[in-house]
């Protein structure tokens, strides 16, 4: 095909879009909705019991911070890398209060070592756990995946990578609020492993699951052109 | 982005644009590329030369609206990228057209740095159109459209160059050195080869079985047509053919008639 013929089609093709809202915009929108999932996991399943004593400790609520601030961080810094001209600088903004959050981690863990007791942990709560794992990070993902799927022509391997931040950080956070797990070596692998899992994930498989979303919700390519 | 709006002037300061690019890509854009220096010149000449069908004089390369201008026309009264481009959202279809006739030779300029070959350019420029087209809606009018254009081309261009590497590290271009024999015909397909002896068998045949293998075998006439065609017999032209095929059997298997 050549170039005029290409530019008729397009031209052909072009009904009038929506603009983009502002990323800092979207992203509180993305936000809103990970409210929204863990306002009903709270209903459904009750917050932690001892968090009235959890958040007299400053380590509980510094992780806590932390871990919020990573996941709004990320989460602004995927939709702002999800624009063309956006600085890729922005992949360094979740970086501090990713370092919070892991050293409040490695904090618990070097003075809790032996806090697993007898009567620690019992296997259903890992269970529930893992449910609530699930019910946060994939409506979330899917919901970042349809919000950022004009990133697959640019650049879906930067921003799948924060977006997978973003997810994990928000999924950490309704854990440690909803789930009572005192011993530090299961916070450690729940967080931490959850979180290396969902970003693993994200950075692993987001180039082709952005491109296979956007080459579903994105047909504003006309039908003849996509190769 | 305010602070970056005067970066984006002059072209010649289109490739500082290297905090939209990883390192990695930078050195994939260095090794590849021409330098910019040269390639801005170039890109300049080629815009201010190129002979444009549409429009009786060059598109000048207006990244930003410039400063003393009113509003959104440029110097020269036509409006810049970002008006056109902020229509074209809105559904203005001339707008868009003429938004991507002048941009397509300024996309040209920046492909033609990094790819050699005419075709590889053109593909890469209607990449770049096709990818303007499908995320036009994250282009924000208050912006300028320099940067937003820019980097696409330069996502797309990279992407491009990283496909060429890996399939040309996998994949080997069969050239002269390739061939196994200096004989050519030692080289050809075995299917081809044996077409080719099949036919030289055929024209090496008497006359009158030649006539009838290549009217009955090769051009699929009837026995009927083939007669009334050759004035022949039905019979002779059995004959000659069952001659004809046992003579090339002993011609393929390399005995004489």
């Amino acid at each position: 095909m050549k170039t005029p013929d290409l530019i008729d089609s397009l031209v052909e093709a072009a009904t009038p879009v929506r603009r983009l809202r502002p990323p800092l915009i979207r992203a509180a929108l993305w936000l809103l909705l990970a409210v929204i999932v863990m306002g009903l996991l709270a209903v459904a399943h009750g917050l932690r019991s001892d968090i009235a004593m959890q958040l007299q400790q400053p380590v509980f609520v510094v992780g806590m911070v932390g871990t919020l601030a990573t996941a709004i961080l990320a989460a602004i810094a995927s939709f702002k890398l999800g624009l063309p001209e956006g600085s890729r600088f922005w992949l360094l903004l979740p970086y501090p209060a990713l370092a919070l959050w892991v050293s409040t981690i490695g904090y618990g863990c070097l003075t809790d070592w032996v806090s697993i007791g007898p009567d620690g942990v019992r296997m259903g709560e890992a269970v529930r756990c893992f449910a609530t794992l699930l019910l946060t990070s994939v409506p979330l993902s899917i919901a970042m995946l349809v919000m950022l799927r004009h990133a697959a022509l640019l650049r879906p391997t930067a921003v799948s990578a924060t977006g997978g931040l973003a997810i994990a950080a928000m999924t950490a956070f309704a854990l440690s609020l909803i789930h009572d797990l005192d011993a530090t070596v299961m916070i450690l692998v729940w967080n931490l492993g959850s979180a290396a899992l969902i970003a693993g994930l994200a950075s692993a498989y987001g180039r082709s699951a952005f491109s296979w979303f956007a080459s579903r919700v994105m047909p504003t390519i006309p039908p003849q052109l996509s190769r | 982005m305010g602070r970056f709006a005067g970066r984006w002037r002059k072209v010649s300061g289109l490739w500082k644009n290297s905090f939209l690019l990883s390192p990695r890509s930078q050195v994939y854009l260095a090794g590849r590329c021409v330098p910019p220096d040269s390639a801005t010149v170039e890109a300049r000449k080629q815009t201010t030369s190129m002979p444009t069908p549409h429009k009786p004089f060059a598109p000048r390369l207006t990244l930003v609206p410039s400063s003393g201008s009113s509003g959104d026309r440029t110097a020269d009264s036509r409006p810049d990228w970002s008006t056109l481009m902020k229509r074209a959202q809105d559904g203005d279809r001339q707008a868009y057209r003429t938004l991507l006739q002048e941009v397509e030779p300024y996309v040209r300029s920046i492909a033609g740095r990094c790819f050699k070959q005419a075709i590889d350019v053109e593909d890469a420029v209607h990449d770049v159109l096709l990818t303007v087209h499908a995320i036009r809606h994250t282009y924000d009018p208050v912006r300028p459209f320099g940067p937003w254009l820019v980097a696409i081309a330069n996502r797309r261009i990279i992407d491009r160059l990283r496909r060429e590497t890996r399939r040309k590290a996998r994949e080997i271009e069969l050239s002269v050195e390739h061939e196994t024999f200096p004989e050519p015909a030692a080289n050809l397909d075995s299917n081809l080869s044996a077409e080719l002896a099949l036919a030289d068998a055929i024209e090496r045949l008497p006359p009158e079985q030649r006539e009838a293998i290549k009217m009955l075998k090769l051009n699929e006439m009837s026995l009927k047509e083939a007669a009334k065609a050759s004035g022949r017999s039905i019979a002779a032209l059995k004959v000659a053919t069952h001659r004809a095929i046992k003579n090339l059997r002993q011609l393929l298997n390399g005995e004489r008639p």
